[in-house]
């Protein structure tokens, strides 16, 4: 019985080191990934997401794709003069220890030609490319937007 | 009485309160005056007047294949915004608001009436917009083809949009007005909404905006 406890105490002590180890390889979290539900027949959706950097040198995501969607860009939305449009963004940079969110009505993902249409629920993956070459899988969570009925 | 006041030692610091307590009064009023006005000139920011555009005839069809013209806006109130279906970003967001603001002012009026103009008549076909549309109310107008015709609100109202990187490919964006507009029952072209749109803001503005025009009129 003894031994059983000992093995799982070093498996407990392997696992945790495990996890840390995966942290410290990219350092960056992912989080709050969603895509805006959005009418069936629309040949672009919108994805946002919350990029931390926990490491000391800047990084730089460079790309974003899932093979759901023809293609997907990094865009702005900018209000000026009360003209929309929005800037496309080949990257984005993330600086050392610090946190960037993307949110409705300024950064955004573009989502362009989905295959089929996505329902609350889905939980579609995202690949978010870093500069340095380091890969991210994440799911996101399909969700009705603020001020949407219920 | 006054010569016994005259006299007495408190007289001055009694007078001097006196001034300060006038002085703070008068102060205090002014202030609030000038915080009404304040308050008033926000309230109806965006009105056009006393030279409202009288909106002229022009014959569109809604998301339905259904003609839609001047007498389809009379009587009404009508939010007018416009947009495209491939704008994922501010366009959503802002019909959310607006779907918000029907369901409010619904409850309250029966002449409530948004309208969607698409920008992109190319892409935006009659069917594409129908679903658009429903998605976000059932009630609510999508006026296809619109910018092209003779008369067409986008003409009338002066909305500025642009192609983007049209050449390129078929994913081109659409730089267009951000602003919602609003006509009256009497088709007049009566005030501009400007962005970031928040729903209380806008049933506020509308509020101030019809119970101007209700006594004016």
């Amino acid at each position: 019985m003894k031994k059983i406890n000992g093995l799982i105490f070093i498996f407990i002590i392997f696992l945790n080191a495990s996890i840390v180890l995966a942290e410290d390889i990219s350092g960056i979290d992912i989080s709050h990934l969603w895509i805006s539900e959005a009418p069936p027949t629309v040949s672009v959706l919108v994805a946002y997401v919350t990029l931390k950097n926990n490491t000391t040198k800047t990084a730089s995501l460079v790309s974003v794709s899932s093979p759901l969607f023809s293609s997907i860009e990094i865009h702005r939305s900018i209000v000026k003069d009360e003209v929309a449009s929005m800037e496309r963004h080949l990257s984005l940079t993330i600086p050392a220890k610090s946190t960037i969110k993307l949110l409705p009505g300024d950064y955004h993902l573009m989502l362009f030609n989905p295959k089929t249409p996505l329902e609350i629920g889905d939980k579609p993956t995202l690949t978010f490319t870093f500069s340095n070459g380091v890969k991210i899988l994440v799911k996101a969570q399909v969700k009705k937007r603020k001020y949407r009925k219920h | 009485m006054l010569t016994k006041l005259s006299n007495s030692k408190f007289l001055i610091p009694a007078m001097v309160a006196l001034i300060i307590l006038a002085a703070g009064t008068g102060f205090y009023i002014s202030l609030k005056q000038s915080q009404n006005q304040l308050v008033q000139n926000n309230e109806l920011r965006g009105l056009f007047w006393p030279n409202p555009k009288q909106i002229k005839n022009f014959s569109a069809k809604d998301h339905n294949g259904n003609a839609f013209e001047l007498s389809n806006i009379s009587g009404k109130w009508s939010f007018i915004f416009f947009g495209y279906t491939n704008c994922p970003d501010i366009c959503p967001i802002t019909m959310s608001v607006m779907a918000n603001v029907y369901q409010h002012l619904a409850n309250y009026y029966e002449n409530i009436q948004i309208i969607f103009v698409t920008v992109d008549p190319e892409r935006d076909t009659t069917e594409k917009l129908s679903s658009y549309i429903s998605f976000f109310d059932q009630d609510f107008v999508g006026l296809s083809g619109e910018p092209t015709i003779e008369n067409s609100l986008t003409r009338q109202i002066g909305i500025p949009y642009y192609y983007n990187m049209k050449k390129e490919n078929n994913n081109y964006l659409v730089d267009h007005s951000a602003s919602i507009f609003v006509i009256d029952p009497k088709t007049r072209l009566i005030a501009k909404l400007s962005p970031p749109h928040q729903p209380e803001k806008i049933i506020e503005q509308f509020k101030n905006i019809k119970r101007f025009i209700d006594e004016k009129d």
